[in-house]
């Protein structure tokens, strides 16, 4: 019986390097730096397109949906791929047929969800209790969340939760974490 | 404004996809002048990187496509971009259409027949799969129709798929291996699968036949010139109204430039062949190119999903191992009638994807609606003990569900595409009761709280339908336009049904049949 982790025929898997083209460019003291989105976050690496409120918000709601986004570098790994074009950007909200530009549908979908919780419990969302957060974002999905006043709510929640399950559960460290063996034909250019 | 004209070709194709790369090679290898336009990048095997998330470069990456209409249409999951096109990152599940699916008017008084049997095309059918090289078991697809058998034994199987299995034969249902244009040994050159389930990224070793591993060295060979970066416009007229002078298209630089040829080969897909065609009104072209039926765009088709899973808990699913597409099939319902209840349409059910763990196919989308710990608990749970089964229905053609053009505008000026689907109320009824019955079948199977996920979609076809009356279709059965003698179109948007197989292998079929009745008959 094969290895879990090593997966089937493992010695007949082509492994090739690729380069290093696709890492994301981040600034850290004005020079540009290839960085992964948690080595950015934890370097205090600039943001190029989201303000830092709006980072906050991300990084809060993010981690709300699922749990590990934050620290994984959501807010950095967003803005960096709302900062290329649109050819070559990551992001899920590429192929769930959300209309560019897309930094537009980050930025309204975060103030809609500030909206809905000045509204729920007179704070913003990043401030707020799980207890206080939880059922908003539970409302999201069904479209049932109100005030709210930004793209289609369940688009939203489904385009930032698929953003933090790449990095929570899409890199080599997730499988390995969640046991499940990675295989690559070719590595990816980082390893979020 | 028209920038530099290029010099004029036997053949211009538009598009890199799989039906543009096919034509490509059999054109050139004849001998003709081939120049390929295709708007997205070069890619080379060496691009394809084992990552869910990086596989999205792999979309659709020019103007965007807008979806509407009450089951709005996945368009930017389902476009490809660059060499390859959406075959690049295809699952290589390869189904034949059944006989049933060419004559639905004939039989039912419903939808459309196709200008063409399945006798016409299981020729076709046979040639393609020796060239590219299919995996499965004919004897065991006991819905299969008269063919040849499979030139490579089928695929692995893994957990996942025996214990789907299991519920299919608990409920006196047959499976077989479902056949998938992946090696299951080494082909022609081309190393057998490792069944790592990154076929969604693109299989970098080649042993799924995207067109970079099957037709594209060869038109490389026969020295067809491709040209990326390069998004065609419009078709341009020639000298009557029954002429095409080539295309115009915009370049990666943004310069508008001409390519003349003697003629022109529509590959853009299933979406951007009709807008192609609706933005070329010209002189004698009032509602488009080669639109005088008024149908360019119109009956535009996709496939419903019904995604059933269920937990086995003490079984380890393996839901990581295999193939992205599928290890087993079921077509016991793939006559129009079979599921009864106001139901109409084929179903076919494609077992035992592999499943990574983030993307839109993959285990944390399986429930969408779980966040935090809650979803943590599920994943812990589901990355080794989910399994899912895909059921696609048919969706009747419906001439209200187009491609239209939006009020965008796209490069060069034309005005971008807009998807408007929304389908039949048989195709609904089909939906439910395929998810009735996956639920009963996998439960019979020993599956612990199952539950089928809200109605999804998948393939495009239509929107440039061949029939035999230029009134009430686009192309000819080779997808020769009825009104421009110079003007091909290919790919799956020339099916008059959608039939419930994944459309690949019929599209790989029609577009042999297509360019080598063009080569008998090259415009003197
Ligand atoms: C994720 C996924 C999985 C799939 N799995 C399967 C499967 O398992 N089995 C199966 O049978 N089918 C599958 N399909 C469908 C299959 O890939 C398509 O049916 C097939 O690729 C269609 O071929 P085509 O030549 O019409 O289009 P494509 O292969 O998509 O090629 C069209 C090309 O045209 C180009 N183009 C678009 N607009 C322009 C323009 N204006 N100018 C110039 N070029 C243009 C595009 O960039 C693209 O390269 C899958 C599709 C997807 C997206
Ligand atoms: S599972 Fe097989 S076909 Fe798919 S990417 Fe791996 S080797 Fe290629």
């Amino acid at each position: 019986m094969r290895s879990a982790i090593e997966g089937p025929d493992a010695t007949r898997r082509t492994l090739l390097k690729s380069a290093a083209i696709g890492l994301f460019a981040f600034q850290l003291g004005g020079v540009d730096a290839m960085l992964s989105p948690a080595e950015a976050r934890r370097r205090g690496a600039r943001l190029k397109i989201l303000s830092p409120a709006e980072a906050a918000q991300l990084e809060a709601f993010g981690d709300a949906l699922v749990p590990g986004a934050r620290k994984a570098g959501i807010a950095h790994y967003v803005d960096a791929n709302l900062a290329r074009p649109h050819s070559q950007s990551l992001l899920t909200a590429r192929y769930l047929d959300v209309l560019p530009p897309h930094d537009a549908f980050y930025k309204t979908g975060l103030a809609a969800l500030d909206g809905a919780a000045a509204a729920a419990f007179g704070k913003p969302f990043a401030k707020g209790t799980a207890a206080q957060t939880n059922p908003l974002i539970a409302a999201m999905l069904p479209g049932q969340i109100t005030p709210w006043a930004g793209p289609p709510a369940p688009l939203f929640y489904l385009a930032v939760r698929s953003d933090a399950a790449d990095l929570v559960y899409g890199t080599r460290a997730a499988f390995e974490q969640l046991n499940v063996p990675y295989m690559a034909h070719i590595e990816p250019p980082s390893d979020w | 404004m028209t920038g530099k004209a290029a010099s004029s070709t036997d053949a211009v194709i538009v598009g890199a996809g799989a039906a543009g790369n096919l034509f490509a090679a059999h054109l050139a290898e004849a001998g003709k002048s081939v120049l390929v336009l295709e708007p997205g990048p070069a890619w080379t095997t060496g691009d394809l990187y084992s990552s869910l998330i990086w596989s999205r470069r792999l979309r659709w990456g020019g103007p965007a496509v807008e979806s509407t209409g009450g089951h709005a249409f996945g368009a930017g999951f389902n476009n490809g971009w660059g060499i390859g096109g959406a075959a690049l990152h295809h699952y290589g599940t390869w189904p034949r259409l059944m006989p049933s699916d060419f004559t639905m008017k004939s039989d039912h008084g419903k939808g459309l027949d196709w200008p063409l049997g399945y006798d016409d095309l299981r020729p076709y059918y046979d040639r393609i799969q020796e060239e590219v090289g299919v995996s499965g078991d004919a004897e065991a697809e006991v819905w299969r129709p008269a063919g040849a058998p499979y030139p490579l034994p089928p695929l692995q199987q893994f957990a996942q798929a025996r214990l789907l299995s299991r519920g299919f034969t608990a409920l006196g249902m047959k499976t077989a291996p479902s056949p998938m244009a992946i090696l299951s040994q080494d082909y022609k050159g081309r190393p057998a699968c490792v069944y790592d389930g990154w076929c969604d990224a693109g299989c970098p070793i080649g042993a799924l036949a995207n067109p970079l591993v099957t037709y594209h060295p060869r038109a490389v060979k026969a020295c067809a010139k491709f040209v990326t970066g390069a998004h065609v416009t419009r078709v341009l007229p020639g000298r009557n109204p029954h002429e095409a002078a080539g295309v115009e298209y915009v370049d990666a630089s943004g310069e508008t430039r001409t390519a003349l040829a003697k003629v022109v080969i529509m590959a853009a897909s299933t979406i951007g062949n009709p807008a192609i065609l609706l933005n070329s009104a010209a002189d004698g072209w009032s509602g488009g190119a080669g639109n005088s039926s008024g149908l360019a765009g119109r009956y535009f088709m996709t496939h419903s999903i019904a995604a059933i899973y269920g937990f086995f808990d003490g079984e380890e699913t393996e839901n990581y191992l295999g193939v992205t597409g599928a290890q087993a099939t079921n077509m016991d319902h793939y006559p129009k009638t079979a599921l009864g209840g106001g139901a109409f349409g084929s179903l076919q059910w494609q077992l035992a994807p592999t499943m990574k763990p983030n993307d839109l196919l993959g285990v944390a989308m399986a429930r969408a609606d779980l966040f935090g710990p809650a979803l943590t608990k599920f994943m812990d749970r589901a990355v080794h003990h989910l399994a899912v089964m895909f059921g696609f229905g048919e969706g009747l053609p419906v001439a209200e569900n187009r491609v239209e053009l939006s009020g965008r505008t796209g490069p060069g000026g034309g005005r971008t595409p807009r998807v408007v689907h929304t389908f039949a109320p048989e195709s609904v009824k089909l939906w439910e009761r395929a998810a009735e019955l996956g639920l009963k079948v996998i439960k019979a199977g020993g599956a612990s709280e199952p539950w089928a996920n809200p109605m999804a979609n998948a393939h495009m076809m239509g929107g440039t339908i061949m029939g035999r009356d230029p009134k009430s279709s686009v192309t000819d059965s080779y997808g020769r336009s009825h009104d421009i003698a110079n003007l091909f179109i290919a790919g799956p948007g020339l099916y008059p049904t959608a039939g419930a197989m994944n459309p690949n292998f019929t599209n790989h079929a029609l577009a042999l049949r297509s360019a080598e009745h063009l080569l008998a008959h090259w415009p003197a």
